[in-house]
C-alpha cells in the first residue's frame, strides 16, 4: 500500500527547528528524553517497550466523548494535492495517500500496528486465491464496504481502476506514480468477474504470490464505476472495458483531480467508501475538513464529528502548535526530540518506531578514478568500512535514541514475515581491529591517523586484489546530503573512525536533488567517474522488501551500479519463484554483501494528546497507517 | 522627467530579460530536467522521459527559452509541476498576504525608526542614545529566526499573550481583521528593521546637525521643534529613501523565515518549497517579479529623492 517514495525527512525546515529546538529547550525545563533504543522511555504508558521504539502506547481510554473535532498536522511539502486513486509521478507521496485512504480505501490495506503487513480487518477484499501455477489469481470482495449512494464496492470497481489505470500509463508513463513498465497492470493479461463479488485475474506469467500481492495488488484503490465512468460532467455512462472510452474517463478524471479548488464541492469526489467525506479544501494550503462517512462498512466507524487536517509552514510552526496544544495528533521531527518531555508534560503521548524501508551509504562500482572501482568490488574492503560504523553510537549521538539498528535491506526493526537470521545480529559490527586486520590481511599497510596503502598487489588471497597497484591508498569522498542533517553527521562519524585506520575520507555537502540528479549510475552515467560514495538517505519499501529494481544489474534504482549476479538470482527468485523464502534469502545475502553500508532506521515519530483509541491505532502513524476512526475525543 | 521615466523604464526592460535568461540558464545548465526532482527517486526512466516531453524540456534550450518569452509576454508563467495550480493563481492566493505583511511591517519600522534615529542624533552620547544604539546592535545582532522563535515562546507559549501564529485567513482582509494573531509576526520583521533603520537615520542626522543651515535655522529663531521636523528631518531622511526603495522587493520575497516560523502562507514559503521540488515555473516566475520589483523600487526611491532634495535632479 504504501506507496515508493524516498526516504527522506518530510521535514523542509530541520536545520530552523534544530535552531528552535535549542531556544526552546532554554525557555522550557530540561528533562530527558526518555524513550528510544533500548531504554525505557518515561511518561504514561501501559506497554512494554521494545528495541527501536520510542516512547510507550497508552491503553484505550473510557473517559471518551462523542462528537468533537479531531485536528491533525499537514505540513508544507508534505500536502496532499490529487485526490483521485490514479495518482500521477509527480504528486505521489506517502502523504497523499494518507489523505486519499480516508476518502477511498485501498483494495488491500497496511499496516497492522507497527506491523507493515495486510490489515485483512480493514481490506476491501479477502487475502487473493492463487491457481494455475500462480499464474491466476482470485480476488472475493468483503460485502460490507458500500458507496456513499449506497451502492456496494464491487468486483467491477476493481475493474475499472484497472481500466483507467491501463488508459493512464498508456497514455504517459508518468501518470501513475507506482507504475513500473512490466509490472501491474501491464501483467494482467485478462480479468472478469463472474460475479460482482468475485475479480480473476489472469497473469502473463507465474509469480511469486507474496510479491504479486504485496507489490502489485496493493496499489489497487476501486473507483466508484458507476459514477465515474463519464467523459464530462453529466455525460453519458461509458464501458471503461473499451481502450478509447477508458482515455476518455481518465482525461476527464484527471483534469476534474487538477482543479484542487473544488475538491469539496465537485459531485465526483463525494462519492467514497473511505470512512470520511471532504467538505472543505483549501486549496492555498491544502487544509482540509472531513465529516463521517455514514456508510462506511468498514469494521469500526468515526464517533466525532469532525476531522480537520490543519496545515503548516515548517516543522518549527508545527511543533510550536504541539507546544501550546493547538493539535491533537501531530509529527515529531527528530530535531525535536530533546523538547518531547516538554509535549509529554502537557499532556501529549509520544510514540515512534521505524516505518518499513533501509537508509544506506552507497558505494559507487563504476568510479575509475584512482582504482576506485577495483578497491571497492573487493568484499573485504567493503566489510572493513562496514566495520566502522558504529550504529549504537550513532542513534545515541544522532538520532537521540529514535532509531533501530539495521544491517541490511530488510531490517528486524520492523518485524515483517521476510526478516532474514542475520537481520539480528549485525554482521559487521563496530570494531576499528576488525578493520584493521581485514585490511592487514590481505595486504594493506595500514597506518593509524596516516594513509593507508596496498603493499602486496595481486590477486592471491592474502594480496590487494585485481586492479589494486602498490602504494594505492584508500582515501574516498563521500557526498552527503546537507538535509536532513543527520546524513552529514553519520557521514563525519564515519570520517572519524576510518582515520583510525588510515582510510582518509573527504565529506563533501550536496543538495538533495544535485545528488539524486548528477550522481546516479543508472541515470547519470555521464558522472560514473566522479563520484565514489553518497549518502542521500535510503528507501521506503512496500510490504515485500524486495531489493528489485535497487540492486539487481539493470535496476532503475541501482545507484551505484552494483553488479552481482548471484543477487540477481535471488532477485529473481523473490519476484518469480514459489518459494515463500525467497526473500529471506535475497535479504541475507545483500545484507552478507554490502552493496552498501546499511545505517540505522529512523523512528517515525507522533504525538497525541486529547483523544484515545487501540494502541494499534496510534502504533500505525509509524508506519504512514491513518485510521483516525478508532479514535475518539476524551473528557 | 518624463523622459527620464522612460529611458529607465527601457533600461528596466533590458535588465529584466537578462535576468531571464541568467536565471533560466542558471537552472537548466546545473538541472537540465526537474523530473527526478518531481516524480521522485524511484520515477522509471520512461517516467522520466514521458514527463520531459509533457513539459518540452527534451527540447532544445534555445526553443524552451524562446517558448518561455512568448509565454511570459502573454503573461502566461504555466503550470506549476508539484501543486496542480497555475503560477498565477499560486501568486494571486499568496502575494496579498506577503505584502500586507511586508508593508505593514516597513511602515512601522520606519514611523519608529527616523524619530528615533533623529533623537539620538539630537541627544547624542547622552544615556538615551547609548541605551538606544546598544540595544539597536543587540537586537541586529539577533539572526530573525532567532527573534521570532523567542516571541513565540515569550508571548504566546509563557505568558499565553498572543497566538503562536499568524492569521489564517486566506484573503487579505480576513488577515486584516485578525490583526491580533499578526502583532508578532509584524513585530518580528519591525525589531530587525528598526535596528538598520534607525542607525542609518542617526547617521544621517549627525552629518545634518552640523551643517550650516541648522545653524542658521537656529540662529533666526526658529524652534527647535520646526528645526527638527521642518529641516533636519526631510534632509536626514534621503539615506531612509533610498533603503525602502530597495526593500520593496522583500514586500513579496523577504520573509521566509517570518512565514515559516509563524506559520503564514505567503510568496517566500511558494518560492521555497519550488526551490526544494525544482518546480521551474514557480522559479522563473518568481525571478521576474522579483527583477521587476528590485528595478521599480530603485525607480522610485531615485523619484522619491528628487522630491525630498529639490537640488537633486533627474537627468
Amino acid at each position: 500500500m504504501t506507496p515508493l517514495v524516498f526516504r527522506r525527512s518530510r521535514f523542509s525546515f530541520v536545520a530552523l527547528a534544530a535552531a528552535g529546538a535549542i531556544l526552546l529547550a532554554a525557555c522550557g525545563s530540561s528533562g530527558s528524553s526518555g524513550g528510544g533504543g533500548k531504554q525505557a522511555p518515561n511518561g504514561a504508558g501501559s506497554t512494554s517497550t521494545t528495541e527501536g521504539q520510542y516512547g510507550t502506547l497508552p491503553a484505550e481510554s473510557s473517559n471518551v466523548i462523542t462528537g468533537g473535532t479531531v485536528t491533525y498536522d499537514i505540513e508544507n511539502g508534505s500536502q496532499p494535492q490529487y485526490i483521485m486513486p490514479v495518482t500521477p509521478g509527480a504528486d505521489t507521496s506517502v502523504y497523499n495517500a494518507e489523505f486519499q485512504y480516508l476518502l477511498y480505501r485501498p483494495l488491500y490495506w497496511t499496516p497492522q500496528g507497527n506491523r507493515p503487513i495486510i490489515n485483512q480487518a480493514l481490506s476491501l477484499a479477502k487475502l487473493p486465491v492463487y491457481s494455475n501455477g500462480n499464474k491466476t489469481l482470485t480476488i472475493h470482495m468483503n460485502s460490507q464496504y458500500k458507496w456513499s449512494d449506497g451502492k456496494p464496492v464491487t468486483a467491477q470497481d476493481v475493474e475499472f481502476f484497472i481500466d483507467i489505470l491501463r488508459a493512464a500509463v498508456k497514455e504517459n508513463n508518468a501518470n501513475f506514480g507506482n507504475y513500473t513498465p512490466g509490472a501491474f497492470p501491464d501483467n494482467v493479461v485478462s480479468m472478469k468477474t463472474p460475479d460482482p463479488a468475485t475479480l480473476v485475474l489472469n497473469l502473463d506469467r507465474a509469480y511469486n504470490p507474496n510479491w504479486y500481492t504485496d507489490t502489485q495488488l496493493v496499489v489497487i484503490q476501486p473507483m466508484p464505476s458507476q459514477d465515474w465512468n463519464i467523459a464530462s460532467t453529466g455525460g453519458p455512462h461509458l464501458d471503461p472495458s473499451n481502450a478509447a472510452n477508458a482515455k476518455k474517463i481518465y482525461d476527464f478524471l484527471n483534469s476534474e483531480a487538477k482543479k484542487v479548488g473544488t475538491y469539496a464541492s465537485n459531485p465526483l469526489w463525494k462519492v467514497v467508501d473511505g470512512p470520511f467525506k471532504l467538505t472543505s479544501f483549501n486549496p492555498t494550503t491544502d487544509a482540509n475538513t472531513m465529516v463521517p462517512n455514514p456508510t462506511y462498512g468498514g469494521p469500526v466507524k468515526p464517533k466525532f464529528a469532525e476531522l480537520k487536517a490543519v496545515y503548516f509552514t515548517s516543522s518549527t510552526a508545527e511543533f510550536n502548535a504541539l507546544r501550546a496544544g493547538k493539535i491533537n495528533v501531530g509529527g515529531v521531527p527528530s530535531a525535536d526530540i530533546p523538547q518531547v518531555p516538554l509535549l509529554r508534560r502537557t499532556g501529549y503521548n509520544v510514540y515512534g518506531y521505524p516505518d518499513l524501508g533501509f537508509s544506506y551509504i552507497v558505494f559507487n562500482f563504476k568510479d575509475k578514478t584512482n582504482h576506485w572501482n577495483n578497491i571497492i568490488s573487493q568484499l573485504y574492503v567493503r566489510q572493513a568500512l562496514a566495520h566502522l560504523e558504529d550504529q549504537q553510537a550513532i542513534i545515541k549521538g544522532v538520532y537521540h535514541g529514535a532509531a533501530a539498528e539495521a544491517y541490511g535491506p530488510v531490517p528486524a526493526i520492523p518485524a515483517t514475515n521476510y526478516v532474514p537470521a542475520n537481520a539480528s545480529t549485525d554482521p559487521y559490527p563496530y570494531s576499528i581491529s576488525d578493520a584493521t586486520n581485514l585490511l592487514k590481511s590481505h595486504g594493506w599497510n595500514v597506518v593509524p591517523n596516516g594513509t593507508t596503502t596496498c603493499q602486496n598487489p595481486g590477486t592471491g588471497p592474502n594480496q590487494c586484489g585485481a586492479g589494486i597497484p602498490k602504494g594505492q591508498n584508500l582515501n574516498f569522498t563521500v557526498y552527503y546530503t546537507n538535509d536532513p542533517p543527520v546524513a552529514g553527521q553519520e557521514t563525519i562519524a564515519l570520517q572519524g573512525a576510518a582515520k583510525q585506520i588510515g582510510v582518509n575520507i573527504t565529506p563533501v555537502a550536496k543538495t538533495f536533488n544535485f545528488i539524486i540528479q548528477n550522481y546516479d549510475d543508472p541515470s547519470a552515467p555521464q558522472n560514473n567517474n566522479k563520484w565514489q560514495v553518497e549518502n542521500f538517505g535510503g528507501f521506503n519499501e512496500d510490504i515485500y522488501p524486495t531489493t528489485d529494481e535497487i540492486f539487481n544489474i539493470k535496476g532503475s534504482f541501482n545507484e551505484g551500479g552494483y553488479t552481482d549476479p548471484k543477487a540477481d538470482q535471488l532477485i529473481n527468485a523473490s519476484k518469480f519463484s514459489s518459494n515463500p523464502d525467497a526473500l529471506k534469502a535475497e535479504a541475507s545475502y545483500i545484507t552478507e554483501n554490502l552493496p552498501a553500508i546499511f545505517t540505522p532506521n529512523e523512528d517515525r515519530i507522533s504525538a497525541w494528546k486529547g483523544i484515545t483509541g487501540p494502541p494499534d491505532s496510534f502504533a500505525s502513524l509509524s508506519q504512514f497507517g491513518f485510521t483516525p476512526e478508532y479514535w475518539q475525543l476524551t473528557k | 522627467m518624463i523622459t527620464y521615466i522612460l529611458r529607465r523604464t527601457a533600461t528596466a526592460v533590458i535588465v529584466v530579460i537578462g535576468v531571464m535568461l541568467a536565471i533560466f540558464a542558471a537552472l537548466h545548465l546545473v538541472y537540465p530536467s526537474p523530473a527526478r526532482a518531481v516524480l521522485g527517486l524511484k520515477a522509471t526512466p520512461q517516467a522520466v522521459a514521458a514527463f520531459n516531453h509533457t513539459h518540452g524540456y527534451d527540447r532544445p534550450l534555445w526553443h524552451q527559452f524562446l517558448t518561455y518569452i512568448n509565454q511570459t509576454v502573454h503573461l502566461n508563467f504555466g503550470e506549476s509541476l508539484k501543486q496542480n495550480q497555475s503560477v498565477g493563481q499560486l501568486f494571486k492566493e499568496n502575494a496579498g498576504r506577503s505584502a500586507l505583511l511586508s508593508g505593514v511591517a516597513l511602515v512601522i519600522a520606519v514611523l519608529i525608526a527616523v524619530p528615533l534615529g533623529i533623537a539620538q542624533a539630537v541627544k547624542r552620547n547622552s544615556i538615551f542614545d547609548y541605551t538606544a544604539t546598544g540595544v539597536s546592535f543587540f537586537l541586529y545582532s539577533w539572526p530573525i529566526f532567532f527573534v521570532c522563535l523567542v516571541l513565540i515562546a515569550v508571548f504566546s507559549l509563557k505568558l499565553n499573550w498572543l497566538p503562536f501564529e499568524a492569521s489564517q485567513a486566506t484573503s487579505v482582509f480576513g488577515v486584516v481583521r485578525d490583526a491580533k494573531s499578526m502583532i508578532l509576526p509584524v513585530s518580528a520583521l519591525v525589531i530587525v528593521s528598526v535596528a538598520a533603520f534607525s542607525r542609518y537615520m542617526r547617521s544621517s542626522a549627525l552629518d545634518n546637525l552640523a551643517q550650516d543651515y541648522i545653524k542658521v535655522a537656529r540662529a533666526k529663531g526658529l524652534s527647535e521643534r520646526s528645526v527638527l521636523f521642518r529641516h533636519l528631518t526631510r534632509n536626514s531622511s534621503l539615506p531612509i529613501i533610498t533603503l525602502v526603495g530597495l526593500s520593496l522587493p522583500d514586500l513579496l520575497a523577504g520573509n521566509l523565515i517570518v512565514e515559516s516560523v509563524f506559520n503564514y502562507q505567503g510568496l517566500g514559503l511558494l518560492f521555497f518549497t519550488a526551490l526544494g521540488n525544482e518546480d521551474y515555473p514557480i522559479l522563473l516566475a518568481y525571478t521576474l517579479v522579483g527583477a521587476i520589483l528590485v528595478v521599480i523600487g530603485n525607480l522610485v526611491a531615485d523619484i522619491a529623492l528628487t522630491l525630498a532634495d529639490p537640488r537633486i535632479r533627474l537627468i
